[in-house]
């Protein structure tokens, strides 16, 4: 039998564990835009009952804890599948730059369809002033529109490499940028799993917000590199990327570093020079689309245009000039990144060597081969043509920027479904704790009515005294 | 499913932003009229217009080749017409030329014949933007020197050009000879205009042995020698200025054909990279739709909350 103490003892549980629910609506509510944040729940159960002659008599309630609300297994589903975003963000921003880098666009509003500082134009518009020049070939207006394509087109191979090289210098640093803040997220992870651990071991309860603070952060790093996660029995989640253990506990046991190999092209490693093959993550689909499809658009680049220095010079070089002099090339260098129009030329265009023959100035020889090289195979481009191997180029990246972009929508709709997925477990909704307000609001004026009934017969019990 | 207080407003702004990137695509289709803009549209149909518009230019520059051939020859057709006149008044001399003239006509004759002889070398040294029409591929030099002789007159003229001519591209794989040579001294290519061993022409060496017999009164050499000459010379004209003229038919011929061509390639441009305006319009008009409506909805949902009914 309780008493009434024992029951005054039990309105006053009652009275705090009504609060204690209250106050986790709050804390629910006051979260309810915090994205790291997983909605708790107060756990209670009946205290223990006394034995009384009529049996087992209830002593009321008391909470036991404050749950939060996660499904670990959904947690490490979005963990992984946000490597897999970081990776495609990382592959279709690159792609996109090297497609502006490139400059390819349609122009439908142009005489040629195209912008007019494009290499394709520039390309078919070289091939285009050799038929100029053919027709007449001691016509120095026609000459010295063939040195404007010529060097136009130069100009634009240069300024599509110097772009791609700053895409690629940019790629660097971001690579950079992403190992520096993960370096960050491993320190704050330790850090986390230090305060968690020592929260759990002297408070006996679970460390919910610390811990939503660390899923937060274990997925941020996910989202840079591709992590393996362990749970440990203290509370500590242990990490570590391709096998190599990063943070074991509450120690952060190594880092992450770029390191360059030789190429400027920056690889990642542990800070103790373990190499690390990366499967998903920003800085993958950095260092995959850097390597893959951007070295093979400039690989691409720079074979179009050494086989367009040595096939024109080729023919060029047996020509005669309008003064009878002949062996000099039309382009020097022998890349995108140098080519250009040999000065000499460029200086005096009566030096473009056009006919075939010396002393007959009318010969349109060497103008009529050089035209006809725009068409032919070029072994060295498999047997494609200048323009055809351009167009294939261009066709390239866009199947891979059009297939990046695919995937990273595709992803984009898995990542929101499992968010939601996830939302509809651990978020906060305001209609249900608005709910558990009244509810455990009324049950907090339930129980303050028994403490006020029973102080009321305890007064009739002091009265009788009288 | 249990929906959560930001499960509403995250999907809105997803929806939205992707209603939004859907007009602003639509859009700038029907503003250019395009679908496909840049590389990722349509990788395939990128390549192809790329191909295309290398066609284009090339056919366009062919037509610029064929105006180029077709002014240069109307050029030379101007300068043979002028050698066909004197070559209808030195036949005619030669005929008027006979045993009823008195020497001192003949020598009046001789004297007319000396300047035609100056005014004919001046048509073949003609020149079209810079170049000389007749002077083979040796285009930069006047073709015709003249010796003079006694009084001024002209007493031979060397031919200095060459017998190549230059080759014009009017059309893919498609070349035509662009040129004229003075002479024709192979018996094989291409004939001259003024000296061509086939046909037997030597107009000038001809004019000039008119003049001599005309200045010496030889009316017996001019009937039996210089009118057959003169003949064949003038015969050799005619096929010359003929072959101009079906020069300027086949560029005509090639220049609409390139016209066609180039239509044609346009079109197929716009086939495969062109917006379908009508389909695009009405899709976008769909789309605005569907933004009204989730801006709508949202604003409702948004805005509804059991807090309205507590008190």
């Amino acid at each position: 039998m309780l008493g009434l103490f024992g029951a005054l003892d039990l309105g006053a549980r009652a009275l705090q564990t009504q609060r204690q629910g209250v106050e986790v609506a709050g804390q629910n509510l006051a979260n309810v835009n915090n994205p790291a944040y997983a909605r708790q729940r107060l756990v209670l159960q009946s205290s223990n009952a006394l034995l009384t002659g009529i049996g087992a008599q209830g002593t009321g309630v008391e909470s036991v804890a404050i749950q939060q609300v996660r499904d670990a297994l959904l947690d490490r589903q979005i963990q992984g599948e946000t490597g897999v975003t970081g990776f495609l963000d990382a592959q279709e921003q690159a792609l996109r730059d090297a497609q502006t880098a490139l400059g390819e666009q349609l122009d439908g509003t142009s005489a040629t369809g195209s912008t007019g500082s494009s290499l394709s134009s520039s390309l078919s518009g070289l091939f285009s002033t050799f038929q100029g020049l053919a027709t007449a070939p001691a016509s120095l207006p026609e000459r010295q529109a063939l040195i404007a394509a010529a060097e136009q087109l130069a100009t634009r191979f240069n300024q599509v490499d110097a772009r791609l090289n700053t895409l690629d210098q940019n790629l660097n640093s971001s690579l950079k940028s992403d190992i520096d803040s993960a370096n960050a997220l491993l320190k704050s992870i330790a850090d986390l799993n230090r305060q968690v651990s020592s929260a759990e071991i002297s408070g006996g309860g679970t460390a919910n917000d610390l811990r939503d603070t660390r899923q937060q952060k274990i997925e941020e790093l996910a989202k840079l590199v591709n992590i393996d996660t362990a749970a440990d029995t203290n509370g500590t989640v242990s990490i570590s990327v391709s096998g190599n253990l990063l943070v074991e506990g509450q120690n952060l046991t190594d880092t992450l570093r770029t390191v360059d190999p030789g190429n400027g092209r920056l690889l990642v490693q542990t800070a103790g020079g373990s190499a690390l093959t990366l499967t998903s993550g920003h800085a993958q689909g950095i260092i995959a689309t850097r390597d893959g499809d951007l070295a093979a658009l400039r690989s691409d680049l720079n074979t179009l245009a050494g086989s367009l220095i040595t096939g024109v010079n080729q023919i060029h070089r047996a020509g005669y000039d309008l003064q009878g002099q002949t062996g000099a090339d039309l382009f020097v260098g022998s890349n995108a990144s140098n080519i250009a129009v040999n000065p000499v030329l460029a200086g005096d265009p009566r030096r473009v060597q056009a006919a075939g023959v010396a002393g007959a100035t009318g010969d349109n020889q060497v103008a009529l081969a050089l035209a006809a090289a725009g068409t032919e195979p070029q072994p060295a481009l498999g047997g494609m043509s200048f323009n055809q191997q351009f167009g294939q180029t261009v066709n390239n990246l866009g199947r891979a920027l059009a297939s990046a972009k695919d995937s990273a929508g595709s992803q984009e709709l898995l990542s929101n479904m499992l968010g939601r997925q996830r939302d509809s477990i651990s978020g906060v909704s305001i209609d249900e704790e608005m709910t558990d307000l009244v509810k455990y609001q009324k049950a907090f004026e339930a129980s303050a009515r028994l403490v006020a009934t029973i102080s009321e017969m305890l007064q009739e019990i002091i009265n009788l005294k009288r | 499913m249990r929906v959560a207080a930001n499960t509403f407003p995250d999907s809105i702004v997803r929806q939205l932003q992707q209603l939004a990137s859907r007009q602003g695509a639509l859009q700038t289709q029907v503003a250019t009229g395009q679908r496909v803009t840049l590389p990722e549209d349509d990788p395939a149909a990128m390549n192809q217009v790329l191909n295309l518009q290398t066609d284009i230019r090339s056919r366009t520059q062919y037509q610029r080749n064929i105006t180029t051939l077709d002014e240069s020859s109307t050029a030379a057709y101007g300068a043979m017409r002028g050698l066909k006149k004197i070559s209808d008044r030195a036949q005619e001399i030669a005929v008027l030329a006979d045993g009823t003239k008195s020497p001192e006509e003949l020598r009046t004759y001789g004297l007319e014949l000396a300047e035609l002889i100056k005014q004919g070398v001046q048509f073949a040294n003609a020149r079209y933007n810079g170049e000389f029409l007749f002077g083979g591929t040796r285009s930069d030099a006047a073709p015709f020197a003249t010796t003079a002789g006694p009084d001024g007159r002209v007493s031979a003229v060397t031919y200095q050009g060459n017998t190549a001519v230059r080759e014009v591209e009017i059309g893919a794989n498609t070349r035509v000879n662009g040129s004229v040579p003075g002479a024709g001294n192979s018996g094989a290519g291409p004939g001259g205009l003024i000296t061509d061993t086939t046909s037997g022409a030597d107009f000038f060496a001809h004019l000039v042995s008119l003049q001599e017999h005309l200045l010496a009164g030889n009316t017996g050499a001019i009937a039996s020698t210089d009118r057959p000459a003169l003949q064949r010379d003038e015969e050799n004209l005619l096929s010359r200025i003929a072959g101009v003229g079906v020069l300027q038919a086949r560029l005509e011929t090639a220049s609409s054909s390139e016209a066609d061509q180039v239509a044609s390639a346009g079109r197929s441009v716009t086939e495969l990279a062109g917006a379908d305006l009508a389909s695009t319009l009405v899709r976008l008009n769909e789309t605005q739709t569907a933004f009204q409506a989730a801006l709508q909805s949202g604003a409702k949902l948004m805005g509804q909350s059991l807090m309205d009914y507590l008190r």
